[in-house]
């Protein structure tokens, strides 16, 4: 009977276009994560003995610390933004976000090379003040420096998440805060951060995810990672299955880490239906106060984009007769391309497994839901390998057709784009996938429940009514995945068919020679679209509201 | 007012659609390698993954699809990465030909059996015999040394001897040199390792490490920087690097990089480390003439003056003069090694660097 | 008898023990009827199961002559015919009042969907509000909203789950009055959801108790409530 009542409870073709949609995209981080129980060899043991210990250290110490200061710029500005009125404030809004437009990798070489002996500052102070700076003052390549271009460029994750939720906030609860007696301070630490917690660990995990898989900063800042690990016995020991088998453990720790917050969280059901809620309106301070949060606004806004994109753009001053081309339409053509269509496809997978996932309360929906984020948890580079095994598979297996067809080349599939398209919606359906599940948890269930007391089948509801409320989270989940995939550097380079290149490949052709100069051109470009479409989802956002 | 909002939504996704059916016959176009293309059949193509990349291949690539009307078509991407997707995609390969720096990796993708013996004349002829590979599965096209700049203002050039020496004592917290997740200092180790045995090798890497005026950090461009920062006196490079520096667009670098001195080290005794990038003709190759004359191009005395002139490497073939600035560098003996040795020592180097704390 | 249930049960996912035991119930054409009982009764369930959102673990249901379930049936919620206001009306926020109410007619003509409209939003006492948003509405005005778009489609049976748990008190007394009246003009057959005996007295034709996921005791308010 409870069979019977299950199987009559799941299918539909909801539950089964998830289950096919998640077995397919997992496939190539489900292919690595099966062999972390692969015997170990010797390099293993090596591994073990002179680099994991130390490299663990390294990881946590940079998570950490990316984790908390991300975690305070990201909500201190979201409930300033929520709360204040200061100049230039609807600029702000979405001029906080901006920062997420710059690929921290090249956000890294672009400080690096500011603050670098011939860079800019100590050379305006050594040729202009005279004045030797000891340079050991002007190092970020390391922990320290790491930490700050994570969080400077990651932080808007926090940051978006948390302003779109108190922005959802009652008044009352701000206010009864404030009449208790709660100075600003206390109100931000004691109300605000504990109100917002589920905003904030969506937020915060993105951004360590983000961390964990970086392989580009870490690498060029010399500094030693679990990442390194991997590379090291792929690369210096040419043992790939180590580590892969590194991967596998990394992915397994992030799993683990989301399942038990998600456990721990339970899900909340609440919904906005229709309790009248009054927004929150933001306050002026007094003059002096409001300065200083201008001024704070103000600092962050710069070091996370005006001061990199303003050196990037003298840069390309310096390069742009050198470098400048026609291919570059071409480039710009292909990187909107791709990132228009996975983003795409990523937001409709998003939204078939979220609907499968809310409307029902089995384990297995939970699992899906959270296996989506397997993807993101590890380096870019060891997921290629997992996709490219899984398409030369299948061309092996569709060699029949194409013989039947007259194709005389064994591989068709792991030549196209469709394979990078692939590699792309497995990496990043978390990202998509984050505010889909967290726009249905806000709605609830009861409106479809209405919809189909009211004769509406499943689709008919998705369509006309879950899918038109929940449409401003997508809307947000495609910008973001858009941008993802703009700044997507090692599935690109690995997976990329003959003669095809993006910004980002651009970019790193010459960054990876050291010629940061040279790469100033296509970081712009990537910049500037990314920035374009955060500008854009900005807007049609504040139009839906007014 | 709501039916828009919806509107907007639906007009995004039709647009990523139409986008997805236009570009998708876009790019059938541009990216199948055109062995099944009738039209360029006559001359044919040639399918390259590569690690390198420089301008000055893109020129040399367009300039032999002039000449020979072969059409050249390339995957840029990063070497290991590139040989794991050759050794994967194995006999379905559509790849011609592998090129990336290093001899170290060329060596690795033999041992992996994704290269092909090539005979032919004119490369035998054009490039010396230390840098190809001892049964000619693949050809060094491009030479670089890995050298010591030091500042000339501390440093006297009398001063430096050998790569040895910059592990005694006298060099306690001056030496500058990245990391050896690096494939230049692995192979750098790996010669040692050759030359000198295991032993010396691991000796001398926990010298280094122990003589490093900072935690590796950066790349070789940086090392050089800190030198004339003041943070080491001596830094261990490569010399295209070099090259590149002293002709930067930034005034700043340029005067700089000024400040510092060439010197190729173990003169009086085992010569200095050579390196080479290179390309071999991969097992499966579909294109295999192509691919050799592709080689044989690169090869030529014209396009072997070209890689010195743009990008400061050293020409492999000996009847080419080096760039101006490496001739003003002088003659300079080199390491009497074959260089597929490189790769036969990599793992070792690695975990030896690993063992001697080398970060 | 326009629905019968027969030895329904039915488990919660998780949950220890059964949530509805065993019930059985009927109702008669254009009736009333309250289920009354504290919070964890199993009330709000029973509503659930008959509007076909839970499946029961065993029993039979049958609505104007069709098994809507069975051993080997089960009907869908949208083909069951079965209309609900929900606990927080659950009004669709991206559609006008005209649209949550004619959202449910499809098979009709537009001009007799037009008809409808006017006709139960006469009903309700909205004429005039057909374009208005759900959020530019009072508590009292979207609860019958959500009565209007419940009734358009005519179902054989209305289903409240504590319609008025939302509304001031003295709103509550009066609203509850208006649908009584509504209710018994139309003839529309209904169950309501309450946990306070003062609705259940004044709205309903016969009150049925429930404790524990079982019904203990059935009959008219008078009798019940005394």
């Amino acid at each position: 009977m409870t069979v019977f009542r299950s199987i009559r409870r799941r299918t539909n073709s909801w539950s089964i276009l998830s289950i096919l949609f998640t077995l397919l995209i997992l496939s190539p981080a489900l292919s690595i994560f099966v062999q972390i129980f692969e015997k170990p060899n010797e390099n293993w043991a090596h591994i073990q003995e002179f680099l994991l210990k130390n490299y663990i250290q390294n990881t946590l110490t940079i998570v950490l610390f990316t984790g908390i200061f991300s975690i305070l710029i990201g909500v201190s500005l979201a409930w300033l933004v929520t709360a204040y009125t200061f100049p230039l404030r609807r600029f702000f809004k979405w001029g906080l976000i901006l920062p997420l437009a710059i690929p921290p990798y090249i956000g890294g070489y672009t400080y690096h090379g500011i603050v670098n002996y011939t860079g800019i500052v100590q050379s305006t102070l050594r040729n202009e003040f005279g004045i030797h700076a000891n340079p050991v003052f002007f190092d970020i390549l390391n922990i320290p420096g790491a930490i700050f271009v994570f969080t400077i460029f990651l932080y808007p994750y926090v940051y978006i998440i948390t302003r779109a939720y108190l922005e959802q906030q009652s008044a009352s609860l701000i206010e009864n805060a404030r009449l208790l007696g709660s100075g600003p301070l206390e109100l931000f630490f004691r109300v605000i951060i504990p109100i917002s917690r589920t905003a904030i660990i969506g937020g915060a995990s993105l951004v360590i995810l983000e961390v964990l898989n970086d392989y580009g900063v870490v690498s060029y800042f010399g500094i030693q990672v679990f990442t390194t690990a991997i590379f090291q016995a792929w690369f210096g020991m040419g043992d790939v299955g180590t580590a892969i088998k590194l991967a596998g453990i990394l992915m397994s720790l992030v799993f683990l880490i989301l399942f038990f917050e998600k456990a721990l969280r339970g899900r909340k059901q609440y919904s906005y239906s229709n309790a009248k809620v009054r927004p929150l309106e933001p306050v002026s301070l007094s003059r002096k106060k409001t300065t200083v949060l201008f001024a704070y606004v103000t600092v962050i806004f710069m070091l996370g984009f005006a001061i990199p994109f303003v050196q990037l753009f003298q840069w390309m001053l310096l390069t742009y007769e050198k470098v400048m081309s026609p291919e570059f339409t071409q480039l710009i053509a292909n990187s909107v391309y791709v990132s228009m269509v996975s983003a795409f496809i990523i937001m409709a997978v998003a939204l078939v497994i979220g609907n499968f996932t809310r409307l029902s309360d089995g384990i297995l929906s939970k699992a899906i839901s959270r296996v989506t984020v397997l993807g993101y948890s590890i380096p870019g580079a060891v997921i290629a390998i997992g996709v490219l095994t899984f398409f030369l598979w299948l061309d092996r297996r569709l060699n029949v057709l194409y013989e039947w067809l007259n194709i005389d080349a064994p591989i068709i599939l792991s030549l196209s784009l469709i394979m990078l398209i692939f590699a792309y919606v497995s990496r990043f359906l978390a990202i998509g996938f984050n505010p889909v599940d967290a726009g249905f948890d806000k709605i609830g269930r009861s409106f479809t429940e209405a919809s189909r007391l009211l004769g509406k089948p499943l689709w008919r509801t998705f369509i006309q009514v879950d899918l038109p409320m929940i449409r401003s989270a997508v809307l947000g989940g495609y910008t973001l995945v858009f941008i993802e995939v703009m700044k997507e550097l090692p599935l690109t380079l690995l997976l990329q068919p003959f003669n095809f290149y993006t910004l980002s490949t651009k970019a790193f052709q010459y960054a990876n020679d050291e010629a940061v100069h040279e790469a100033a051109l296509a970081s712009i470009l990537i910049i500037f679209i990314s920035g374009l479409s955060i500008f854009m989802f900005h807007a049609v956002l504040e139009k839906e509201k007014r | 007012m709501v039916k828009k909002k919806t509107g907007l939504l639906s007009g995004l996704i039709g647009m990523s659609l139409l986008l997805a059916a236009c570009g998708g016959n876009e790019d059938a176009a541009t990216t199948t390698p055109a062995t099944t293309d009738e039209e360029t059949k006559e001359a044919g193509v040639v399918n390259l993954y590569t690690s390198r990349h420089y301008e000055t291949d893109d020129v040399l690539f367009d300039q032999f699809t002039e000449e020979t009307g072969i059409d050249v078509n390339v995957v840029k991407g990063e070497a290991d990465e590139l040989g794991e997707r050759l050794s994967r995609e194995g006999e379905a390969t559509e790849a011609d030909l592998y090129y990336t720096a290093d001899a170290g990796r060329l060596h690795w993708a033999k041992e992996k059996g994704l290269l092909q013996p090539v005979e032919s004349d004119v490369l035998n002829e054009n490039i010396a015999e230390n840098y190809r590979d001892t049964e000619n599965e693949w050809f060094g096209l491009t030479k670089r040394a890995r050298v010591i700049v030091y500042a000339k203002d501390r440093v006297q050039p009398e001063d430096l001897s050998t790569y040895e020496a910059l592990a005694e004592d006298q060099w306690n917290k001056k030496v500058l040199i990245r990391s050896s997740d690096n494939v230049y200092n692995q192979s750098l180790v790996a010669s040692f390792i050759s030359l000198n045995g295991a032993d010396a090798a691991k000796e001398w890497a926990q010298g280094i490490a122990g003589n490093m005026a900072r935690d590796p950090e950066g790349g070789d461009r940086d090392q050089a920087k800190a030198v004339v920062a003041g943070i080491g006196d001596v830094a261990v490079m490569n010399t295209y690097y070099f090259g590149q520096l002293l002709n930067s667009e930034d005034p700043e670098e340029v005067k700089v990089v000024e400040q510092l001195g060439v010197f190729f080290p173990n003169q009086e005794t085992n010569g200095t480390h050579v390196n080479v990038s290179g390309a071999g003709v991969t097992k499966h190759a579909k294109n295999k003439e192509n691919a050799i004359a592709l080689l044989e191009f690169l090869s030529s005395e014209d396009a072997q003056g070209q890689f010195s002139e743009a990008n400061f490497e050293y020409p492999v073939n000996e009847n080419v003069e080096p760039a101006e600035l490496l001739a003003s560098w002088g003659e300079f003996k080199e390491q009497d090694l074959n260089l597929s040795e490189l790769g036969k020592y990599n793992a070792d180097a690695v975990k030896l660097m690993n063992e001697a704390g080398w970060k | 008898m326009v629905m019968q249930l027969h030895d329904v049960t039915f488990t919660y996912r998780n949950a220890k023990e059964q949530t509805i035991r065993r019930v059985s119930m009927a109702l008669e054409k254009g009736e009333i009827v309250t289920i009354l009982g504290q919070s964890g009764s199993g009330k709000s369930t029973v509503l659930r199961l008959i509007a076909g959102l839970e499946v029961p673990e065993q029993g039979e249901m049958v609505i104007e002559e069709r098994t809507i379930f069975d051993a080997k049936t089960f009907i869908q919620p949208e083909k069951r015919g079965v209309g609900m206001v929900f606990q927080d009306y659950a009004l669709f926020p991206h559609m006008t009042v005209a649209g949550n109410i004619k959202f449910g007619l499809k098979k009709m003509k537009r001009t007799e969907r037009d008809e409808r409209l006017a006709s139960v939003i006469e009903l309700v006492g909205l004429t005039g509000f057909e374009k208005r948003y759900p959020h530019e509405l009072s508590g009292g005005q979207q609860q019958r909203v959500a009565l209007a778009r419940a009734m358009a489609p005519n179902p054989s049976i209305l289903l409240f789950d504590e319609p008025f748990s939302n509304l001031d008190a003295d709103l509550q007394v009066k609203i509850r009055d208006e649908l009584r009246t509504i209710l018994k003009k139309t003839g529309i057959t209904s169950i309501f959801v309450t946990h306070d005996q003062a609705d259940a007295r004044a709205i309903a034709d016969r009150v049925i108790v429930m404790e524990k996921g079982s019904i203990i005791k059935t009959g008219t308010p008078a009798l019940i409530l005394s």
